[in-house]
């Protein structure tokens, strides 16, 4: 029999497709949905894998699916953007053995260069059926109904779970599953469906295929409607007065949140689906005057409460995210009071939060590279290059993102993965005559920004690549990549040669220590002195990773700052900004901070007074 | 009942264990528990914030709404200070005085406010609490790692929801092997902070 265990809720949804028969699954990092597939490698018999991206990740799991076993695609919803050319595929072709993809949310983007609502996408961009769990134990269950569903409609299943759901931790039940239930691997043709193409379907009056199977979706997602009017997930709670609140996924629990806070019991309906299930809402209306939605993150639910009231002639005030609460950032269940009282101005709130007065301010923390991380000296020296030279670097994303930010501020953009190299393509082709510069990691650059390397070579087009190779994929917790040489499970794997890769296209390799400040300067100056596209690759470990697995990284060195020689001038924090270095604003001069420090000691090469030794 | 705690701090200085322990209580007492971390870009130093819920009523969202917490554990000052309007009113803290500075505080952009500065300020905000180094009294042990366990120790002396005893057998239940004799330590030096 099974067990309850107090897990992640991004544990619970890994059990969740186990427990459904999930034969393969894939994906790429990004928070708050990683642990979902690492939590796939506790399980034998399971293909799982991080894929060089999100599109990839999804391919391979329709590949599965369309052979008949059920499968699992993983990504933030940044990898759901990226995915988005072959999700508006298969919902018009449909699937074989279950397919579910989770599109995790990170509204107010904790950590995320970007917020956004993924339904958009999945349901009202590609029309896909969407779960949007409230919380963890819905999602497993979520997990496992939409399995059953998806081969039951032959639709792709979409899970949306926020931030709040992955990244809660609750006790969830683990049921027992018989692995030889599962179904083998079996390809069958299915032409009409799986060749997408402009070709005439003669049966349908000779419209296109693409026509032809959007007019199945549209069949499809009717379908959908009349199965969630019955669905588990949508309920009703009675009350009083003509004002009911709506809670979609997360929403809900806020609402239940407030409610105990609240002098008055307001009608409640719980919504967890879309399409969303027009008869039980319409009954939910019937003495209404006015509804509030409570949703993550866009007004989806509330546009499409708006649509079917204006279908059916019913006059309601829908009000929710397009305005009367804020439309941006994360709900809170203060949100949900301010709400209802904005929209019942007579209802008492029983013990009103009361800020506390605290008179002090509180300085902000971001985040840096760890205190011995290559990358600090690598960015020193790129940093000291493209001031030399005058050059504008565009920034990716991954730990070396943090040059971003103060004390260096070296990168000059952040946008999305494998962004910097095409960027830089095109400031130089605009005519700039700095010289262009682009940083990127290496799980990035697999990612998507080896296609922005090899059209910035054959474009002809001149710049400096810096590849900060630290061999994993460090930001969201050392998962490994095609450059890493091993797999999810800590196999051996293959290992793309960057080297031969950079000859294939053309640019011009160098490889530096950044441990080595001397020549990785040099280097770097060579590099921005060629013609054409070069490429310097930056590889040493993860000094976080690799100092718990025990590498050596340099000979330690006892550092002190000499306080006679000390002038203040700021430079070691400026340009090189270790946080182990601590400025005293009152004798304006630099320590070490013993505690912190790990004794790399590339700190003293910064300091030109050499007061640091 | 209910017991709504939020343990401020940076990563690295092991909160989660602290909220794993406290889980692992309230579990065994049949009680109901719902947590979540914000922990993006813990690992580098970011601010960690672990709301940690538990009730003998049904939870519905894991994050402890501002006024409505009981217990504010802080294992830093200017985290604690951030998260000090969580607190409910007749909620009490525990503050490890202890201070990180950012980035901007060691660039000189920020100040760090002095920590005469920060008792005073959290005095002023906070009616009951103890203030208390932690991580000093970590490092004495030997390792500022066991600030945690140091701080369950305060805890389990100072309220009466969480029984001394019973919290050290879970401390000893879940520590890592290589850690087991130090938590305990850390944990018995806790009580004699307050």
């Amino acid at each position: 029999m099974g067990e309850k265990k107090y897990v992640m809720g991004n544990f619970a949804i890994t059990r969740g497709a186990v427990e459904s028969g999930v034969q393969v699954a894939a994906g790429y990092p990004g928070t708050p949905s990683t642990e979902i597939l690492e939590g796939f490698a506790e399980y034998q018999g399971i293909h799982a894998e991080w894929s060089c991206n999100e599109k990839v990740a999804l391919e391979v799991a329709l590949g599965a699916s369309l052979s008949n076993v059920r499968s699992m695609a993983v990504m933030k919803h940044n990898g759901t953007n990226v995915s988005t050319d072959l999700l508006m595929h298969l919902n018009f072709t449909g699937i074989s053995g279950g397919l579910v993809v989770i599109s995790a949310d990170d509204p107010a983007g904790h950590s995320s260069q970007n917020e956004e609502d993924s339904r958009i996408l999945v349901h009202t961009y590609a029309n896909l059926p969407v779960f949007d769990p409230s919380n963890a134990i819905e999602a497993k269950s979520m997990v496992k109904d939409a399995y059953e569903l998806s081969e039951k409609t032959e639709m792709c299943f979409i899970l949306r779970p926020v931030m709040r759901v992955c990244h809660s931790r609750a006790v969830i039940p683990f049921e027992d599953y018989d692995e030889a239930s599962f179904p083998k691997a079996q390809w069958r043709d299915d032409r009409d469906r799986y060749i997408m193409s402009g070709v005439e379907v003669p049966e349908l009056g000779g419209i296109k295929r693409p026509q032809a199977r959007h007019r199945w979706l549209n069949n499809k997602y009717k379908e959908l409607q009349e199965l969630f009017e019955g669905s588990p997930y949508n309920h009703v709670e009675d009350g009083e007065g003509n004002i009911g609140l709506v809670g979609c996924g997360i929403g809900y629990t806020y609402i239940k949140e407030a409610a105990g806070m609240l002098g008055k019991k307001y009608p409640i309906l719980k919504l967890c689906t879309l399409p969303i299930p027009k008869k039980k809402i319409l009954g939910f209306l019937q003495d209404k005057e006015k509804v509030i939605v409570f949703e993550e993150l866009e007004p989806v639910v509330e546009n499409l409460i708006k649509q079917l009231c204006q279908e059916n002639r019913i006059p309601m005030e829908v009000l929710g995210r397009s305005g009367f609460y804020p439309p941006d950032g994360e709900l809170t269940a203060q949100m949900v009071l301010d709400a209802v009282k904005k929209a019942d101005p007579e209802v008492k709130v029983i013990e009103e939060f009361q800020p506390r007065k605290i008179d002090i301010e509180i300085p902000v923390r971001t985040r840096t590279q760890c205190v011995g991380c290559s990358y600090r000296s690598l960015l020193y020296n790129v940093k000291r290059i493209a001031r030399r030279y005058k050059g504008i670097v565009f920034g990716d994303i991954g730990c070396h993102d943090a040059g971003s930010f103060k004390p260096l501020e070296l990168q000059s953009t952040i946008y999305c993965m494998g962004a910097s190299v095409g960027m830089a393509t095109g400031a130089f082709f605009a005519g700039e005559k700095r010289p262009v510069f682009s940083i990127i990691g290496d799980s990035t650059f697999f990612h998507l920004g080896l296609n922005g390397l090899i059209n910035a070579s054959y474009q002809n087009g001149k710049q400096v690549v810096v590849l900060c190779d630290n061999a994993t994929t460090a930001m969201t917790g050392f998962q490994p990549h095609a450059g890493s040489g091993i797999n999810l499970y800590g196999e051996s794997a293959k290992k793309v040669d960057l080297n031969k890769f950079g000859e294939a296209i053309g640019v011009s390799v160098h490889h530096v220590d950044p441990y080595d400040n001397k020549r990785t300067y040099e280097t770097l100056k060579e590099a921005v002195q060629e013609e054409g596209v070069s490429l310097v690759i930056s590889s040493r470990a993860c000094y976080l990773k690799g100092s718990r697995e025990g590498i050596k990284f340099f000979e330690p060195r006892e550092v002190h700052v000499d306080q006679e020689r000390c002038n203040g001038c700021m430079v070691c924090i400026n340009d090189f900004g270790c946080p182990a270095l601590i400025y005293e604003a009152d004798n304006k001069k630099v320590h070490i901070d013993e505690l912190t420090c790990v004794h790399c000691a590339m700190c003293a090469v910064v300091c030109k007074r050499g007061a640091i030794s | 009942m209910k017991k709504d705690i939020l343990i401020a701090g940076v990563g690295g200085q092991g909160s989660l264990f602290a909220t794993n322990v406290l889980c692992q209580y309230a579990l065994e007492r049949g009680l109901n528990v719902l947590g979540t971390e914000t922990i993006g870009a813990a690992q580098r130093g970011g601010s960690v914030v672990s709301h940690m819920r538990i009730s003998d009523q049904p939870i519905y969202s894991p994050l402890v709404p501002p006024g409505r917490g009981d217990v504010l554990l802080g294992m830093e000052s200017i985290e604690f200070l951030r998260n000090i309007k969580i607190l409910a009113r007749n909620g009490y803290y525990i503050l490890n005085l202890y201070s990180l500075p950012t980035v901007y505080t060691n660039l000189g952009i920020d100040r760090y406010p002095s920590e005469d500065e920060i008792v005073a300020a959290v005095k002023e905000a906070c009616e009951k609490g103890y203030i208390i180094p932690a991580t000093v009294k970590a490092a004495e042990l030997g390792n500022t790692q066991m600030t945690n366990v140091v701080m369950l120790g305060v805890l389990g002396k100072v309220d009466d929801f969480f029984e001394y005893s019973e919290v050290k057998k879970i401390v000893e239940k879940i520590s890592p092997k290589k850690f087991l004799k130090e938590n305990l330590m850390a944990y018995e030096a806790g009580r004699e902070l307050v």
